[in-house]
């Protein structure tokens, strides 16, 4: 891999901490502050340090001198915590109502009006929003987990006083935001012959079969999710739908629509989440907020959270709720995408979606929730291949391994980026809002670098290491290299020459995406290497083959004959001793050895052949 | 601010680095002190080149004032009696640079009422006098060490700040007789509670400095093999660990100095002028010092968790 991920994130925590930290943590950057950007700018620093033993922060005992050096903005090895803990702190307070006690979700700036020039009414700005629940899962998730493990050090009252009340307030936040995903999961049941029904049964009906009979099997083929929805999906939204589904002609779909739905019910919990504000949002699911919550319930039930005992019962209440829409939905959407016997509609590019927008990028979203699901029921290799051509695929149509010299609509993805609208947005008043999203490149890295783990069968691995390579040396050209801000993302000029050269300021939207594939890189990069069978095979075989001969020699006796022979024979037997310790798990390292103690001891048989001659 | 320094044995460079530690705050406009308690073997004199107090002064030194044969020991303004050209020539706005030596051939003595008065009366005098004071202790459990726990018990002295730093090489041994210095039985702890210091505050005013550790990531260890440079990697994380479980892991942590080729050969004091014009030491070392130097007399850096 050219992907470094140690040396390259210290470099963006050098460059994070350099634009961060001035006397204290500023908040902004691109797109200004907002709850979402602020915990993104946090997670740039806090990300690494939760998922990567290497970068822990926690343990001021154990802090490697890089990671040092490369934070010495933010000061020395017992400064740092304190300081990010203050950072945190602050983050929290920011983002708490004026009651003390309601977590603030607002979309704030990452909104914007459908029509340019209208004004947004402060009341929508101030709308919860699907990505800063699921974010703030993540960052609160990483604040818990810190301060669980910091606190064991921490002596003095003060600062001990600290660390619990931001543990308290990441507690609450997480909770509030656990209660906000499950008010805006939405179940969206639709009768066959609407538009949202004709628009399913197209992307499904690849072989353009008769109608009725495709409905029937897609029915079929939901049946079990369906029953699950109706039977188990009992609080919060989508809860109501159930009874739907079982009449005639019917079919859904489910996920997360982008806010809190509208009607949807208060979700009635023991703990204090504060206010749980009325909803406005479309019921129906958005690909990009579905693939957002599936990535944080997925951190909620993750390793890291059970083994560090990270959420409150209350908390793993709402998480095994959450964790039966996450399976739902998965199952859902990988139903849908590999719907038939041909070609699936995920290999149908670009996906469109029952709204009837349509775009490659949802193509990747759903050949995300596609590999989560191959990833639980263990998918052959040959279905893992298909998808790994999707990706090969999408790369190369958003231009991100195809070179693109001249403007063209296709590189509108990465800048200025996709919109959506926001249905219900304007139900308080205003105009219709819009999400922008440009994160296609780090999402597709990531979900290669997914597939190259994933998959067992060696020529898919190196496609799909060798598509990672390229689609990082596309980010790696997108840092910014002027100004202050350099050392971060988002230049897309510096890909796409045409494109307008402004924007050297900061996105924390985007280099957070980019940390996110480095700690994945890391990841992949820790898994113990694929074991190749022919490799091992042969490596046996030679290695058979230079015991036998070194045994002959020490047959024959010339170890005694004098030092030298000696220490060198004595050296090769401690080679092969190496190799056979090592081949089972590195073969290829045995195959190395082995031959070169194979030349060594053809040497000494060649050299008496010369003897006798 | 008085600093103690001691160390877990003999021959860390406790005495060297101390001479530096005092030499480099002089610099920095500090009016520094060293003060040899070191009975047993007082080499400060060789260190500051002072031909005179080369192995400790004659009669008229600590451990003859605190045994009560004098009224006051004597000084010596290392800037104008040293040997060194180099250090002679004292550039302007630098701070005093005094030496209170101890005296020759004379050994430990334990503690008595008289000795411990005297030693408070010395050091409420030279904290008055001086912005910095280094009490260069002997190695491991000595007298010295339990007269100034003793001493800094004392109401006269409550509100003096008072520090300890323990000198440590970096090796295993090293680190589990750093930690039994401080916490182990009959350690500075246990003593210090003994004399009515406050067990968890005294533990916050002790820190360690690791002396010549070799920095395998240091350009100059060039040549040194890949296989070693590995092994030291590995070396390093276990020792890390090791200072971790003996309480003397990074958190309690002022200083490193590096290994220095001068300082391996000779005890001395580095000048900029080893560094930049006979190229001898190390810039790192020099560097290592000069912040050592401000650290440990600012109180935030103190400051623990
Ligand atoms: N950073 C360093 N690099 C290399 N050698 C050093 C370093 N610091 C000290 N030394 C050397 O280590 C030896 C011991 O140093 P020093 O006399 O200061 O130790 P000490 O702890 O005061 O010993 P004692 O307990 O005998 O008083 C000396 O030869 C000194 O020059
Ligand atoms: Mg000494």
């Amino acid at each position: 891999m050219q992907i470094k991920p140690r040396q390259q994130l210290l470099d963006i925590w050098r460059a994070t901490a350099r634009v961060s930290y001035r006397d204290g943590w500023v908040p902004g950057g691109l797109g200004g502050s907002n709850s979402i950007s602020d915990a993104e700018q946090l997670l740039c620093i806090m990300a690494p340090a939760t998922e990567i033993p290497l970068f822990r922060l926690d343990q001021p005992d154990t802090v490697t001198d890089d990671v040092l050096e490369a934070l010495r903005p933010l000061g020395d090895n017992l400064q740092i915590p304190q300081r990010l803990l203050r950072a945190l702190y602050d983050y929290l307070h920011r983002y708490t109502a004026a009651d003390k006690i309601t977590p603030i979700f607002s979309g704030g700036t990452y909104f914007s009006p459908e029509q340019g020039g209208d004004k947004v009414e402060q009341e929508q700005l101030d709308m919860d929003v699907v990505d800063s629940f699921s974010i703030s899962v993540t960052l609160t998730l990483a604040i818990i987990g810190f301060t669980k493990v910091f606190r064991q050090v921490v002596t003095r009252a003060a600062l001990l006083r600290q660390v619990e009340e931001v543990e308290q307030m990441a507690n609450r936040r997480l909770t509030a935001a656990m209660a906000g995903l499950l008010r805006s999961f939405t179940v969206n049941v639709f009768t066959a012959d609407s538009p949202f029904g004709q628009e399913l049964v197209r992307t499904v009906n690849q072989e353009r079969r008769a109608t009725h009979v495709v409905v029937d099997e897609l029915r079929l083929a939901l049946r079990e999710i369906n029953a699950r929805l109706r039977d188990d999906v009992t609080i919060g939204s989508g809860a109501s739908e159930g009874s739907e589904l079982d009449n005639p002609n019917r079919l859904f779909e489910c996920g997360w629509s982008w806010g809190v739905v509208r009607d949807a019910p208060k979700i009635e919990t023991s703990a204090e989440v504060g206010e749980q504000r009325d909803g406005v949002a479309q019921n129906a699911p958005y690909l990009y907020f579905t693939t957002v919550a599936l990535d944080a319930i997925q951190a909620l039930s993750s390793e890291r959270t059970r083994l560090l005992g990270l959420l409150d019962p209350e908390q793993a209440r709402l998480a095994q709720s959450l964790q039966l829409r996450f399976e739902l939905t998965r199952s859902y959407w990988t139903t849908i995408a590999t719907f038939g016997s041909g070609r699936w509609p995920l290999e149908d590019l670009p996906w469109r979606a029952t709204d009837g927008i349509e775009f490659d990028y949802f193509s990747l979203l759903i050949s995300g929730m596609v590999m989560q699901s191959m990833l639980a029921v263990r998918a052959t290799n040959a279905n893992l291949r298909r998808v790994a051509d999707v990706l090969e695929e999408l790369a190369n149509r958003s231009r991100i391994t195809r070179r693109s010299t001249e403007p063209e609509t296709a590189v509108g993805v990465h800048f200025p980026g996709l919109h959506f609208p926001l249905e219900g947005s304007d139900a308080l008043g205003g105009p219709g809002l819009q999400w922008t999203v440009a994160d296609i490149s780090p999402t597709l890295f990531k979900r290669t670098l997914n597939l190259a783990s994933m998959t067992t069968d060696g020529p898919t691995r190196s496609r799909m290491l060798e598509l990672s390579d390229s689609i990082w040396q596309h980010l790696s050209i997108r840092v910014i290299r002027h100004g202050d801000d350099h050392g971060l993302w988002d230049w897309a000029a510096g890909a796409y020459a045409y494109l307008p050269n402004g924007g050297s300021q900061v996105s924390w939207y985007y280099t957070k995406r980019v940390v996110d594939c480095l700690v994945n890189a890391a990841n992949v990069i820790n898994e113990p290497p694929l074991r190749s069978e022919l490799l091992l095979q042969i490596a046996a075989d030679l290695l058979n083959e230079a015991d036998h001969l070194y045994d002959r020699e020490l047959l024959s006796g010339i170890a005694i004959r004098g030092e030298a022979l000696r220490v060198d024979l004595e050296r090769v037997g401690a080679e092969l001793k190496r190799a056979r310790a090592v081949y089972r798990e590195r073969p290829g390292v045995a195959v190395a050895v082995a031959e070169e103690v194979l030349r060594k001891l053809d040497r000494l048989a060649a050299a008496r052949r010369a003897d006798i001659g | 601010m008085i600093i103690f320094a001691t160390s877990d044995k003999g021959g860390t460079g406790r005495s060297v680095t101390s001479s530096n530690l005092v030499y480099r705050q002089a610099l920095q406009g500090k009016d520094a002190c060293y003060l040899d308690f070191d009975f047993g073997s007082p080499t400060a004199g060789a260190i500051f080149d002072l031909s005179d107090v080369q192995a400790g002064s004659d009669g008229d030194g600590l451990h003859s004032y605190l045994a009560g044969a004098i009224p006051e020991p004597r000084r010596i303004n290392v800037w104008a009696e040293t040997q060194r050209e180099s250090l002679r020539n004292r550039p302007a706005g630098v701070g005093r640079l005094t030496l209170v030596p101890s005296d020759r051939g004379r050994g430990e003595f334990p503690s008595t009422p008289g000795i411990v008065q005297r030693c408070v009366e010395l050091l409420v005098r030279a904290d008055e006098e001086y912005d910095v004071v280094l009490v260069d202790l002997s190695a491991g459990r000595s007298y010295a060490t339990e007269i100034v726990l003793e001493a800094t018990a004392r109401p006269e002295l409550a509100d003096v700040e008072a520090r300890w730093v323990v000198f440590h090489r970096w090796t295993r041994q090293h680190i589990v007789a750093a930690g039994s210095l401080v916490h182990g039985a009959r350690g500075i702890l246990d003593i210090g509670t003994a004399h009515g210091h406050k067990r968890a505050e005294l533990a916050e005013k002790v820190r360690f400095v690791r002396t010549a550790v070799l920095d395998p990531a240091a350009s100059d260890q060039a040549a040194l093999r890949p296989e070693q440079l590995v092994w030291l990697d590995v070396c390093n994380m276990r020792l890390k660990d090791l200072a971790v479980t003996n309480k003397v892991g990074q958190v309690k942590l002022l200083g490193i100095i590096p290994l220095d080729p001068v300082l391996q050969w000779q005890e001395q004091l580095l000048t900029n002028d080893d560094v930049w014009l006979h190229r001898t030491a190390n810039e790192r070392t020099v560097n290592a010092f000069e912040d050592l130097a401000k650290k440990i007399v600012d109180v935030d850096a103190w400051e623990g968790l």
